[in-house]
């Protein structure tokens, strides 16, 4: 489904060179439920981000489906980003002013559905991460993990090929984390949705088919 | 484009709804103050310039002046051209006078002033001066040796040069005037204001007195045309120039010199007030979307990032800008037509031209409109595509 190659990130830092990846080779595939572990600094965030088109790397190649998504335009890339990716960020990241169904149904929007269409998709998602009662309330009148339960539900929608998730649990108590490893969980099995998710916690790995280690920017292990 | 318009509103309808309303109405009100301003400053030099042509029309030369020919001091025997033109339907009144440049004296003071001779029934056909009168009377065809004067040559009734006046003259009183070799008496019959110090420095006396103190007969300085209201002034002087006329046929702008001056200044000051408001309009919208979107910079990143196009964010804050324009123009332009206009055509601002109500017309208020309103758009665009095309990463995780 994906596949990195020598995958290289370098930053600048004014005249240092801080290598972030070095060569890393990765290769997911349909329906797995990957978790990015390894300590802070290793390169964690960098290589989700690189994989869900967020940044650029230095070099090396990313192929979603066999195609090698880093020479798309950004506009192209702007269109794979809302039809074929999700994303759950550490922090909610919702729009305050948007409802929870509002925060999903402006995804659908923007693919082109109409109005009812979009309405009726986001709530049954919502109802899905089990929201179902709380779909009209704003992202303040909601608990951390009810928030980023509305995240994965926007991240969904687009029935994309695969989530990136980037500590979507930091913020939130062990009892919310459990929900929402659940509800990845629950989504890889039944709709064999793929899942790439940063984590810190060793705990989460029972959640996961996988495991993959940074260390300093290079693959330490996997199991 | 159209499918990106509609998340655009729905998200600029959304932050407007859901958002800080407190903000939206303070906004709206800082904008409609300006739009006010705009057309207010507009409206009322509108006003003055429109009061200074009417002045002029009203009080002084009526539409169409005839001048003599080429080379000649006088009009001769002017009746039978007074005729000829009063025949035209679009001739109101006519009237035909004699001018000098005289002085007058009263008691141990005497000012410089021009002096028109006028027949008193046609006169009024064409201005208004006998409706000026604050005191006395205005002079009837049969009074000889009489005068009237504006509050400037009499003094009083506050008059804005009482210095350089009569100082106080009043109806009753006799002044000495001299025209040339010819010195005469008369007694005042009636004094005049227009409000405008220009007008309200003449004296008018029966064109019999004028001509005896020239020893002239017949003749005539100008002929002074007044027009049905609309008809075209350039238009009528085409025609009368058609039908064999040789004297010099002008329209009242022609006469306009100082006015005309005053007018363009007022114009260039209205369009300098024009561009400050657009100005202020600026800054405000790039002000309060700036610091929207300053906000928000976290939330915009995330947008980007999960797919929603640059174009989309973008129209988005525009779209708010927008409303906010088309609220302050509309409250503007209804607190303009129902309040303030209304108000001054019942109280009207005194100006040193005279009484000057508001003179806005739609088109020039919705020109206002427009520009406010592109300026509103320009400011919001400005910012917001900077912001958003800022990169991805710094947006969200950029400090
Ligand atoms: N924008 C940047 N500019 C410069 N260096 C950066 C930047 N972002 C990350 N780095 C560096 O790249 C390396 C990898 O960073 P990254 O954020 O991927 O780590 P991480 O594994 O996600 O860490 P954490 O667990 O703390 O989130 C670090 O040394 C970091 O300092
Ligand atoms: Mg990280």
């Amino acid at each position: 489904m994906i596949r990195t190659t020598d995958l290289t990130k370098t930053y600048l830092m004014g005249k240092v060179e801080v290598p972030a990846l070095k060569e890393v080779n990765i290769s997911i595939r349909k329906g797995e439920f990957v978790a990015i572990m390894g300590p802070s600094g290793s390169g964690k965030s960098t290589l989700l981000r690189i994989m869900g088109l967020l940044d650029n790397p230095t070099a090396g190649t990313v192929e979603l489906d066999g195609m090698d998504v880093l020479k798309l335009s950004d506009r192209e890339k702007v269109k794979i980003r809302l039809t074929e990716l999700g994303y759950v960020f550490q922090e909610y990241a919702l729009l305050p002013e948007l409802s929870g169904l509002k925060n999903v149904y402006l995804l659908l929007l923007m693919m082109g559905k109409t109005k009812k269409e979009s309405i009726k998709e986001a709530t049954d998602i919502l109802v899905k991460v089990g929201l179902g009662d709380r779909i009209h309330h704003m992202p303040h009148e909601m608990s951390g993990g009810e928030q980023q339960r509305v995240a994965v539900a926007r991240a969904l929608v687009a029935d994309p090929k695969i989530i990136f998730a980037d500590e979507p649990c930091a913020n939130l108590d062990t009892g919310s984390s459990g929900q929402i490893l659940e509800l990845f969980k629950k989504l890889n099995r039944e709709l064999d949705q793929t899942i790439v998710m940063v984590t810190h916690e060793e705990w989460h790995t029972k959640y996961v088919d996988r495991v993959i280690k940074l260390k300093d920017g290079l693959i330490e292990k996997e199991y | 484009m159209l499918q990106e318009f509609r998340v655009s509103f729905f998200l600029a309808y959304e932050y407007l709804t859901r958002g800080n309303k407190g903000i939206s109405l303070f906004t709206i009100f800082l904008l409609t103050l300006v739009f006010l301003q705009l057309v207010f400053f507009s409206a009322i030099l509108g006003g003055v310039t429109e009061k200074f042509d009417s002045q002029i029309i009203d009080y002084q030369t009526g539409n169409i002046i005839i001048e003599p020919k080429e080379n000649e001091e006088y009009i001769e025997d002017y009746d039978g051209l007074l005729r000829k033109i009063n025949a035209y339907p679009e001739v109101i009144g006519i009237t035909a006078r004699t001018k000098g440049a005289g002085k007058i004296e009263y008691e141990d003071r005497e000012v410089g002033a021009t002096i028109l001779g006028i027949d008193p029934d046609d006169e009024t056909t064409v201005t208004k001066i006998d409706s000026a009168i604050v005191e006395g009377d205005f002079i009837s065809k049969l009074d000889r040796g009489e005068i009237i004067m504006g509050r400037e040559l009499s003094g009083g009734y506050g008059a804005l040069m009482e210095t350089r006046s009569l100082g106080g003259l009043e109806v009753g009183d006799t002044v000495t005037m001299t025209i040339g070799p010819a010195q005469k008496d008369f007694r005042v019959k009636g004094i005049y204001t227009t409000f405008f110090f220009l007008s309200d420095s003449s004296a008018y006396i029966n064109k019999a007195d004028m001509d005896e103190m020239l020893g002239i007969e017949n003749r005539a300085h100008e002929i002074n045309i007044k027009l049905e209201p609309g008809v075209d002034e350039e238009e009528f002087r085409t025609t009368l120039q058609g039908t064999g006329i040789n004297e010099k046929i002008m329209v009242w702008t022609e006469f306009t010199g100082i006015i005309e001056m005053i007018t363009s200044t007022l114009s260039k000051i209205r369009d300098i007030l024009n561009i400050i408001g657009l100005l202020v309009t600026f800054v405000i919208i790039f002000v309060v979307i700036y610091v929207n979107i300053i906000n928000r910079r976290k939330q915009i990143g995330v947008q980007k990032a999960i797919g929603i196009d640059r174009n989309v964010i973008i129209g988005s804050f525009v779209l708010q800008a927008a409303f906010y324009a088309f609220c302050d123009i509309m409250a503007g332009f209804i607190l303009m037509q129902y309040g303030i206009t209304p108000a001054t055509k019942a109280h009207p601002l005194w100006f040193p031209v005279g009484f000057v109500t508001l003179q806005v017309s739609n088109n020039e208020a919705l020109f206002r409109g427009l520009l406010l309103f592109s300026a509103a758009i320009i400011a919001s665009f400005i910012p917001t595509r900077r912001l958003v095309d800022k990169d991805l990463l710094e947006l969200i995780w950029g400090g």
